[in-house]
This record gives C-alpha cells, sequence and structure tokens, in this order.
C-alpha cells in the first residue's frame, strides 16, 4: 500500500511538472525574450536562454519604448475605479443586507438580473450617453462607467451575510453611526471578501481593452492593453523589434502578478471558503 | 424613521445612478435603436421594424459568427470544466509543492490577455513558433494554426483554455472542500472505489459549483473579443468572426447602429434562454443541500 501511494505521488508529480511547464511557458519566453536580439528569437533549432543577459541594453529599450505613459493611465483606472466601485458597493450592500425593506428588495431583484447580462450589448448606446455627459476620452469617464459592479454586490452580499447580525445590533445599540460600524465592524469581519473583489476589480480595470478601445481615443489617454496593441501594429509581425514587444509585455504582466502573489492568501482562501455559490 | 430613510436613499444613490445610465438605459436603447436604421452621422432615424433581424439572418457572415460562437462556446466551457475539475482533484490533498503548481496554474488567468496574445501569436507561427516544435517532437504533422481558416479557432479555443483553467480549478477546489467527510467514509462503508465515490459522491455533491461555472464561463465566451481581435482580427476567412466582433465591426467600423444593435439583442436572447434552459435542467439534476 505504501509503495503504491509512493508511485502514485510520483506520478502526480510528474504530469504536474509537465503541465506546469506548458503553463508556464508563454512567461519564460517572454521574460527571456526580452534579452533576445529579433534574430535569436526566430533561429533554428530553439534557444530558450539569451546569449547574453544585458541589462544595460533593457535600460536603453525601457527608453526607446515610452511605455509609462500607458501604465500610469492603467495604474489610476485601476486604483481608483477599484477604490470607487469597492467604496460604493459596500454602501449600497450594506442597505440592501442590514437595512432591508421592499424598495431595496425590489431593487436588489432588478441588480441581480443585470447580473447574467453581457456588458457588451450596451456598448453603442453607453458610448451616446457617455458623449452626451461630455466624458468620452477622459479616465474619469471610463471610471464613471464602470462604476456599477454587479458583481462585487453579488459577492459582498453573500459575505455579509453569513456575518451574524448581533454584531450590527450590539453596534448600533452602543450608538455607533452607520459609517462607523461598517469601519469597525463590517470592513474587519469581511476582509477576504473585500480583498477578493479588490483584486478582482483592479486586475478586470487595468487589462481591460474593448470598453477602453472604444471609448479613449488619443493616444496619451490608452490603457496599456491597447498601448501594446499600438506596439504590435505599427510595424507589423516581423519588421518589430520583438524583444521590445516583450519587453512591454513583461512590465505590462508585473504589476498583476505582484499584487497577485501578496494578496494570493486573502484572495484564494476567499474564493475557496464563500465562493458565492449556494451549496 | 425619517433619517433611515435618507440614510438608504444617500447609500445606495451613488450605486444606482451608473445602473441606471450604464446598464439599464442602454438596454432600453439598444433594443430600441435595433428597430431603426441609424448610422451614428445623420440625425435622420426611422423605424424599420423587423428589417434589421431579418437582414441578419439572411447574411451569411452572421450565421458563420453564429455558429462560430457556438463551436468556440462549447469548445472552452466543456474543456476548461473537465480540465479544471482534474486539477482540482489533484491538489485536493495536500503535498509538497502543491501551491507553487497552483499559482503557476492560475497565473494566466489574472494577466492582461492582450500581453499574453502577442506572446501565443508567436507560439502559434506556422514556420518557427513553438506548438509546431511541439508537434515535430511528438512526429505528428505541424498545422498552419492561426493562417489556416480549419485550424485558427482551435487556436484561439487552447489559448482561452490556457487562460481560464486556473479560475475554473479554483471554484472546484473550494466545492471539494465543502463535501462533508462524512459521506465519503459513508460511500467506503459500502464498498465503493474511487471512481465509483466520485461518480455517486462527488460529483451530485458538486453540482451547484458545475452550474454556476456553466454560467459564468458561458456568459464571458459569448463575449470573446481581446484574444480574436489580437491573434486573427476575424480572419482567416471570417473563421474566428464571433458575434461581439462581428458587432464591434458594425456598429463602431461601418457605423451600422441598426444592425450592431440587432446582433446585441440576439446575444442576450441567446444568454438569458440557455440561463433559462440550465436552470430548468439544474432543478431537475444539480444537488442543492
Amino acid at each position: 500500500m505504501r509503495i503504491k501511494e509512493k508511485t502514485f505521488l510520483t506520478m502526480k508529480h510528474i504530469l504536474l511538472i509537465s503541465v506546469g511547464i506548458v503553463f508556464a511557458f508563454p512567461f519564460m519566453w517572454m521574460i527571456f525574450g526580452v534579452f533576445k536580439t529579433n534574430n535569436e528569437i526566430w533561429q533554428e533549432p530553439y534557444k530558450l536562454l539569451p546569449s547574453n543577459w544585458d541589462i544595460g541594453e533593457i535600460i536603453i529599450g525601457l527608453g526607446n519604448i515610452d511605455f509609462s505613459q500607458y501604465m500610469l493611465n492603467s495604474i489610476y483606472v485601476g486604483v481608483f475605479g477599484t477604490l470607487s466601485i469597492l467604496l460604493i458597493s459596500t454602501l449600497f450592500t450594506y442597505v440592501i443586507v442590514f437595512m432591508k425593506n421592499k424598495n431595496t428588495n425590489f431593487i436588489f431583484a432588478v441588480v441581480l438580473a443585470t447580473y447574467m447580462l453581457p456588458s457588451a450589448v450596451t456598448y453603442v448606446p453607453s458610448y451616446v450617453i457617455l458623449a452626451n455627459l461630455n466624458m468620452l476620452d477622459k479616465l474619469n469617464g471610463m471610471i464613471f462607467s464602470c462604476l456599477a459592479n454587479v458583481f462585487s454586490i453579488f459577492y459582498l452580499r453573500q459575505s455579509f451575510l453569513k456575518m451574524s447580525f448581533d454584531y450590527i445590533e450590539a453596534a448600533r445599540i452602543d450608538g455607533a453611526s452607520h459609517f462607523k460600524i461598517l469601519y469597525h465592524v463590517i470592513f474587519p469581519l469581511n476582509k477576504s471578501a473585500f480583498y477578493t473583489v479588490g483584486v478582482l476589480t483592479l486586475v478586470q480595470l487595468y487589462s481591460s481593452y474593448m470598453w477602453p478601445g472604444i471609448i479613449l481615443n488619443s493616444q496619451d489617454k490608452y490603457l496599456v492593453s491597447q498601448g501594446l496593441r499600438q506596439f504590435f501594429i505599427q510595424d507589423g509581425a516581423y519588421g518589430m523589434n520583438w524583444s521590445e514587444v516583450m519587453l512591454a509585455s513583461t512590465i505590462t504582466i508585473l504589476p498583476v502578478i505582484i499584487i497577485f502573489i501578496l494578496v494570493q492568501k486573502w484572495f484564494v482562501t476567499g474564493i475557496v471558503q464563500d465562493s458565492g455559490v449556494k451549496g | 424613521m425619517r433619517k433611515k430613510r435618507l440614510i438608504r436613499v444617500i447609500y445606495t444613490l451613488p450605486f444606482l445612478i451608473p445602473l441606471l445610465l450604464f446598464w439599464i438605459i442602454p438596454l432600453i436603447l439598444a433594443l430600441i435603436i435595433s428597430f431603426t436604421d441609424w448610422d451614428y452621422i445623420s440625425s435622420d432615424i426611422n423605424f424599420v421594424g423587423l428589417y434589421n433581424y431579418i437582414d441578419i439572418f439572411t447574411d451569411p457572415d452572421f450565421v458563420k459568427a453564429l455558429s462560430n460562437t457556438f463551436v468556440f462556446g462549447l469548445g472552452t466551457i466543456f474543456a476548461t470544466i473537465v480540465l479544471g475539475l482534474i486539477f482540482a482533484l489533484l491538489f485536493q490533498k495536500n503535498f509538497t509543492g502543491r501551491k507553487i503548481y497552483q499559482t503557476i496554474i492560475f497565473s494566466p488567468w489574472v494577466t492582461p490577455t492582450v500581453a499574453v496574445s502577442l506572446v501565443w501569436s508567436w507560439i502559434y507561427d506556422p514556420d518557427k513558433g513553438f506548438a509546431n516544435f511541439i508537434l515535430k517532437t511528438l512526429g505528428l504533422k505541424p498545422l498552419e494554426w492561426l493562417h489556416s481558416s480549419k485550424t485558427a479557432m482551435l487556436g484561439i479555443i487552447i489559448f482561452t483554455v490556457w487562460k481560464s483553467i486556473g479560475w475554473t480549478m479554483l471554484f472546484y477546489l473550494g466545492a471539494l472542500e465543502r463535501v462533508p467527510k462524512s459521506t465519503y467514509e459513508a460511500a467506503e462503508i459500502d464498498g465503493g472505489n474511487y471512481l465509483g465515490k466520485f461518480i455517486h459522491v462527488t460529483l451530485p455533491l458538486i453540482s451547484p459549483t458545475t452550474y454556476f461555472l456553466f454560467i459564468i464561463n458561458l456568459i464571458t465566451s459569448i463575449q470573446v473579443y481581446d484574444q480574436i481581435q489580437i491573434m486573427t482580427q476575424g480572419g482567416p476567412g471570417g473563421s474566428t468572426t464571433t458575434l461581439l466582433y462581428l458587432y464591434y465591426e458594425k456598429a463602431f467600423q461601418n457605423f451600422q447602429m441598426g444592425s450592431a444593435n440587432a446582433v446585441a439583442i440576439v446575444i442576450l436572447t441567446i444568454i438569458i434562454l440557455l440561463s433559462f434552459m440550465s436552470s430548468y435542467i439544474s432543478k431537475r439534476w444539480v444537488h442543492y443541500e
């Protein structure tokens, strides 16, 4: 029995290592590609590792690609968008869960109905509305149009419902204001849900492509995904400098990966434990 | 009491205003526009009844986009759910290196689609790409991948599955953790083997998660756009033009707002029909405690 278990474990590791290689390969290729010349990238037979690791060239490359504006735009939209979404969703969910009445129940039913709907269906009218508000081609317009995040309501509500109402009652009897309750009771007790929603929204806003591609048209307003695309099309697949494209791609994914690793503990346990699914 | 009402209004308004402006009103407008011949530029708008709907359903490009979306959805949803469950089962027991493997499998999901699409477009290069290198090493015939209308969709599906598996796996891990240990023990006393236990105990108990993941994957796969725009631009020969890609072309390149919004309403109808259908099926098959 012991031997059987051991071979099983070894086989599992062999399987997972090969799967891991397949999953990680595109990233490895991207990072090694930063150090390669065009010839090296297209040469046969393959060379996974670049012939020289010249950090100096990368710094020169960084100067050439002029990517910082796109990064700043994406970080601005990601951070301020996420914070606003979290604040707005928390206030709304608080009323839905702890101050509910007939009206709020009805509103929540409407919100729930939009949860299933594809946002892309609304792009043409939303574009027109944004134009009428004079908010086209503005980063704040992008944030404003994404504020109604139904997923975050859904997820926060699921988490709030699991709390004991006694805490809220006790705080109310003590005369705490709604804001105090939110800050001192709700937030600490739902930390993992807040982190989960926060990371998901941040990643979503930071990498979004289609909607900003429609509403942000000046190049100095581009988010990273649009900026990357710009890079890719300006010289065609063979004409362009691949190591610069790989450099830009690497810089783009770096912040997301770092954030993901930092909050992984909260994030993963959040989904594993409360999943937002019945059952 | 008055104060309570005021708080309700103040706390819900910041969410309700954008919800109204960018969800509810646009949905109604999309439906109205789909019955008009609006071209964005002229102020002359006429109601044309069902013309746009008849027009798109008799248009071979639309029918093709519909079937492409169907193929894409079927391929990605099925593969993502099955493989995601298999990985979750592998990770069910704790062992050394578990966290690292999990992080690697999950990382494609957090990375921006456009950034990784660029590397993948190299992987799929017919002459020097990595995909054909693997096929050749295995002694198989190399494929044209994104350059041929026969294999382009397969390429997009493989990329999408690679990207979304980690997310599915995470949800299944949670579901498996919630399966009570006692049910396994009961099955063991009854003399069930691993496969039997899996089919009769595990699968029914995690069916709510399967249902949830099916719906989520359905909504995202009907809205596929980013990877197609970067990797194939709907080509070659329209073989990867999906409904949303067609919508984008009609609305923001050709300014055929009426027919674009008719496509949008079709997308919406498909999602509503499929989720009603699956909720009906789930009532009969999904096991809720």
